[in-house]
């Protein structure tokens, strides 16, 4: 074509470079100002070398090139600080050629960070703690541990292990984690400073206990969930990231006093579940007035505003998902409050949306039958009910004529399914399932009502008790090597998790009463993993492989295994938890027995515990949960929990900027193929992260290499079936579908439904049209692309 | 629309007479849908529509504090300027889609395209005008970033730019020789590749250097909706060019690539003095050099684009535009996802493979 044919030679040199270098522009009058306000010029052997020894072992990386790209951005006066962040802007921005300079990045931001806490006269990691105790920042029980043992602390401090962090990771410490002046706002910590900090505040007053901690954490074995990482040792000590919320009784007073208690949680970092399905419905009477009810959404747009309103600490924004069960009558309002478009009035762009389904609806789905809406203020027991008896209330109430009105259960069943392509918001969660499976729900009355923020923990709750959980997650990274997964070190890890994840039950901070009263009563923890896909790419195993479900049910099961055990120890210690007698545990139940496909490796390892159970009881009512991992799964440098890789070229969206991420696995892979070349990461590139349709590099790795985008989404779930035998309250199961359709939806939901998926998370799809490329040569070498137009999946101005 | 209105216009008579024009620039108003001609702008359409996205959804609740806490006078110098261009940019394409492009590019499913674009446009407009109300609560501030076009001569002299190509085709009725078609083609390639393709792009690269450094994320958020939207209105531009020239090649002559080659260089020049403007200040991270270089190396790409041999051989010097070529991983704790369609087809199965 045209196009094409008039390419030119020059064209194509110009593209074989595209990333040639910037010559400095005049470095000689360039100057920049010191801290202390004198100028001075600007040096680049100076840059060089600062560059080179940040260098040291980092085989791949060009300082020079650094230096020179640095200067090439400066302009004359610039500040030894601006030079200092551009540097290592500059170095990040390198990453996608080659992984290292993430590393180089990540230790000259290393070195920035040393020079800031240095230069408050701050020394040693007990100054730091004495520093934030000066300034009421730092609680009288660490700053009392600290200076008691401060010889030991110390001397324990491993410098040399914050170079373990990737740049992104150690970026996001270094802007929201590490404690701050209140003042200056200039950090008090080290990343080294801020685990022992960690460890010192969960070691519970242990040295031995406090040191295991300190180098698990700095090791980057497991890691707390962001409350905790945020504010263990701290004034106001709120550690835990879920609490779930009943319905607010259907009252002007109940539904303003859970606005309050929304607010409370969020300040402190909680992410907020919230079932609204007793409030009463759209045209109901309200008896005071004589007037009729506007029904649950006016009610939600405050909450949204409410929420908005409340930020955590300046660190991240408060988050609350609210829960409806599909027979309230408002559920076609409710599915259209994040749509963006329509009576703002009614749109909710802050609230995530859940649809708490009971198996009936679904079988009615099945069936093709009707389905009747109801009104909670005619028929407020079904929010109590669930199982038989609640199929025997729903069909007689139904019997009795009381319905709201009646649609075809598939109308309902597509509009839910379209919200959820829409908005990604509205998930699938399961009532029945969920409350079946559950631990709690042995006596009778204790009803799980909904799940939370990231649909991956299912704990009871009354209008009274508000379900609370602390979560952590293991780094399952660091425990593979070439040979698998170590097991044994593995069962080290989860033993000190769940040691720690329960002594943050008793230290917690509990912004609202009802949550300490159902805490000592369950004591509910929750253990997750990330880094599945990290395992899969070190043991080359095909996420969808047999092999690869195998190994991932295995370290579920050794993890749930370990799990109770340690509880079931510390139950010999310290006593079970209060409401063990209400438990299936009690009665000899585990969560595998809930799964007929599940079959434990060790059945006699099993028994014993079973009977050790029975004897002394568990000190914790739930154990594990698999949480999204988004943030702290990047601290770690790890892909998130049990996830499959997005692609092997991503940009990451945070609150502290952008990062490009690129799949080290891969590079590595390639780099000893001969593989890794400028036309390979263009053409990488072009595919938006994709190596399908690169014929050069070898099949197996292909396979190995897709992307989520790639996979059949029947294997996740498959993966998730067979892990859940394992996991006592639920998963955070993203589902991915580029492009959403409606017959593929709707038979993949129903599929995770049979399944006997207890929830299932965000829909994930891509934009329908794209941002033009800027920066990919369009003139490729490598299987050159022909014309633009004819071929617009790799054109520039098609896109 | 009655019959009266239809008469009013002589143009329209005469398409309504005349059989469907064979070229996309033969003058009228073509009503005949099937068989469809360029099926490809009626696709374009169709997958605009999916990408809807409303203004309401960006949260600008964050962008004062940067402002105000974390920015430095000359990056607060730096946004001002911008957002003073973006207030009138947009209004500026939108009047010659109007005037110039509905007119003339003679296929209804084109034109389906180019309303589409206007509602685009427009909901820009919106977006940079609540972004401004939010960024300047000072009612004179407000009033002096519109008139920026008249009053600030780095922004004044990009408008001038603007005008003098949409002034060029002014008094084109209908496009019947070919001095005509060609002087429409370059009215074209000027907003396809100069104002879209080179003065927006360059203004997404500032914010995208913010944004690669947490900056200004409700701003960062609506242009990266905005440039989306962009990237496909420069799109549907060039596969017009392509279609005319299949259509009509001898209107693509040495002496429209000298007169595009002179085009480029002069929307260079204009907005190389905007960014000694913007960056007066001194920002770290984005010199003067790079500028120049980033809009030699775009101006590059458009004219490879338009088939022409580059002229510049400049490399891109921003590795922070890297960041916007690859997939978006959001964390959905902290950003809101700008990734979801809307408009869901199929019908309701239960045994579908997925």
């Amino acid at each position: 074509m045209q196009l094409l044919d008039t390419q030119t030679a020059a064209a194509q040199a110009a593209a074989a470079q595209p990333f040639s270098l910037t010559p400095p522009h005049a470095p000689a009058g360039m100057r920049v100002t010191k801290r202390n306000g004198s100028h001075e010029a600007v040096d680049l052997g100076k840059i060089v070398r600062a560059v080179t020894r940040a260098a040291q072992g980092l085989h791949a990386v060009e300082p020079l090139q650094v230096a020179l790209k640095t200067i090439g951005g400066l302009y004359d006066g610039a500040s030894t600080r601006e030079l200092d962040e551009l540097s290592i802007r500059t170095a990040a921005a390198l990453t996608a050629e080659e992984p290292e300079y993430g590393q180089l990045a990540a230790r000259l931001l290393g070195q920035v960070i040393e020079k800031e806490v240095r230069g408050q006269d701050i020394q040693a990691y007990s100054q730091a703690i004495a520093r934030g105790a000066q300034l009421g920042l730092i609680n009288a029980r660490l700053a009392e541990f600290s200076a008691a043992h401060a010889r030991k602390l110390d001397d324990a401090i491993d410098v040399a292990a914050t170079a373990r962090f990737e740049y992104f990771g150690l970026r996001t410490l270094y802007d929201r984690y590490l404690l701050r002046h209140p003042e200056t706002r200039q950090v008090l910590e080290t990343p080294q400073y801020f685990f022992m900090r960690i460890a010192c505040a969960l070691g519970g007053g242990d040295m031995a206990e406090t040191l295991l901690l300190y180098r698990a954490l700095a090791d980057l074995d497991y890691l707390p969930s962001s409350p905790t990482l945020f504010n263990a040792g701290t004034t106001h000590e709120q550690m835990s990231s879920c609490y779930l919320l009943d319905s607010p009784e259907d009252s002007l007073e109940a539904i303003y006093a859970r606005y309050s208690d929304v607010a409370r949680l969020s300040k402190f970092a909680g992410g907020i579940g919230l079932s609204y399905s007793r409030v009463r419905a759209q045209g109901a009477l309200i008896r005071g007035t004589n007037g009729r009810s506007n029904g649950i959404v006016p009610w939600l747009k405050t909450l949204d505003a409410s929420v908005a309103a409340v930020n955590q600490g300046g660190r991240r924004k408060g988050a609350c998902c609210v829960y409806l069960e599909p027979w309230h009558a408002d559920i076609e309002d409710f599915l259209e409050l994040r749509d963006n478009t329509g009576d703002e009035a009614r749109r909710t762009h802050n609230l995530n949306l859940a649809n708490w389904i009971p198996d009936l609806f679904m079988r009615r789905v099945e069936q093709d039958a009707a389905w009747s809406l109801f009104d909670p203020r005619q028929m407020p027991q079904l929010v109590d009910l669930w199982g038989d008896a609640f199929t025997r209330a729903y069909e007689e109430a139904e019997a009795r004529g009381l319905a709201k009105r009646t649609l075809r259960a598939r109308a309902l069943y597509a509009r839910m399914l379209q919200t959820l392509a829409e908005t990604g918001n509205g998930w699938f969660t399961f009532k029945d399932r969920s409350n079946a499976t559950c631990n709690q729900t042995a006596a009778g009355g204790n009803v799980v009502h909904l799940s939370n923020l990231c649909t991956e923990i299912l704990e009871v709750s009354t209008e009274a008790e508000t379900a609370v959980c602390n979560l952590a997650s293991i780094n399952l990274a660091q425990h593979v090597n070439d040979d698998g997964v170590d097991f044994d070190k593995l069962a080290r890890s989860v033993a000190l998790a769940v040691r720690q994840l329960d002594r943050v039950i008793d230290l917690n901070y509990y912004p609202i009463p009802g949550t300490r009263r159902s805490n000592a009563r369950w004591r509910p923890v929750g253990l997750g993993v990330m880094g599945l896909q990290d395992v899969f790419f070190r043991l080359r195993l095909a996420f969808d492989s047999d092999a690869a479900r195998a190994l991932s049910t295995r370290i579920s099961e050794e993890i749930y295994f370990h799990a109770l055990r340690s509880s079931c120890m510390l139950a010999e210690q310290c006593g079970a938890h209060e409401a063990f007698a209400d438990t299936r545990a009690a009665q000899g139940e585990l969560q595998f027995d809930y799964w007929p496909e599940a079959q434990p490796q060790d059945a006699a390892r099993w028994a014993e515990l079973r009977a050790r159970i029975r004897a002394h009881g568990l000190r914790n009512s739930l154990l594990i949960a698999i949480a999204p991992t988004a943030t702290i799964a990047s601290i770690a440098g790890c892909y998130e929990c049990i996830e499959p890789q997005i692609s092997n070229l991503f940009k990451r969206e945070t609150l502290s900027g952008d990062f490009l991420v690129i799949n080290r696995y891969l590079v590595e892979e390639l780099k000893q193929l001969g593989l890794w070349t400028a036309a390979m990461r263009d053409a990488i590139k072009r595919a938006e992260g994709s190596i399908q349709g690169i014929s050069e590099i070898p099949a197996p790795l292909r396979q190995i290499y897709r992307t989520v985008w790639e996979l059949p989404q029947k294997a996740l779930i498959e993966l998730a079936t067979a892990r859940g035998a394992y996991v006592d309250q639920s998963q955070s199961l993203n589902l991915f579908m580029a492009t959403p359709n409606l017959g593929q939806m709707s038979s993949m939901y129903m599929y995770a439904w049979k399944r006997g998926l207890k929830t299932t998370y965000y829909l994930r799809s891509r934009p329908a049209t794209r941002i033009a490329q800027t920066t990919v040569s369009s003139a490729a070498p490598v299987q050159a692309v022909a014309c633009s137009l004819e071929n617009p999946e790799h054109c520039d101005a098609c896109q | 629309m009655p019959a009266s209105d239809l008469d009013a216009s002589p143009a329209m008579t005469a398409a309504a007479a005349a059989p469907t024009p064979a070229r996309l620039l033969d003058p009228g108003f073509a009503l005949t849908l099937r068989p469809m001609r360029y099926p490809a702008f009626y696709d374009m359409y169709r997958a605009a529509i999916r990408n809807t996205w409303t203004v309401e959804e960006v949260d600008f609740s964050g962008d004062v504090v940067d402002l105000r806490q974390r920015m430095s006078p000359a990056e607060r110098h730096l946004i001002e300027r911008l957002v003073a261009f973006f207030a009138t940019g947009d209004s500026i394409v939108s009047n010659n889609l109007v005037l110039n492009l509905y007119t003339h590019i003679n296929a209804p499913e084109a034109r389906m395209y180019l309303s589409r674009q206007l509602y685009e446009e427009a909901l820009h407009v919106q977006f940079y005008l609540t972004l401004l109300d939010t960024y300047l609560p000072d009612a004179r501030a407000r009033q002096d970033a519109f008139a920026a076009v008249q009053n600030i001569p780095s922004i004044a002299h990009k408008a001038a730019f603007c005008f003098k190509w949409m002034d060029s085709v002014r008094d084109l009725r209908r496009l019947d020789t070919h001095a005509q078609r060609r002087q429409f083609l370059l009215n074209l390639i000027c907003f396809a590749a100069c104002i879209e393709g080179l003065f927006f792009f360059a203004a997404f690269a500032y914010v995208y250097f913010l944004r690669a450094r947490g900056l200004l994320h409700g701003l960062a958020g609506g242009t990266n909706w905005v440039f989306r939207d962009e990237s496909c209105h420069m799109a549907f531009a060039f596969e017009v060019i392509a279609t005319v020239r299949r259509e009509q090649p001898e209107l693509f002559d040495a002496s429209l690539e000298t007169e595009v080659r002179g085009m480029l260089a002069e929307a260079i020049d204009c907005e190389a003095q905007f960014a000694a403007d913007v960056l007066s200040g001194g920002v770290a991270g984005l010199s003067l050099t790079q500028m120049r270089q980033y809009l030699e190396y775009v101006a590059d790409r458009r004219l490879r684009l338009l088939g022409y041999a580059p002229q510049y051989g400049a490399g891109n010097p921003f590795a922070f535009m890297d960041l916007q070529d690859v997939q978006e991983l959001t964390n959905f704790f902290e950003r809101r996802v700008s990734s979801y369609q809307v408009g869901v087809g199929g019908e309701l199965v239960f045994d579908a493979a997925f």
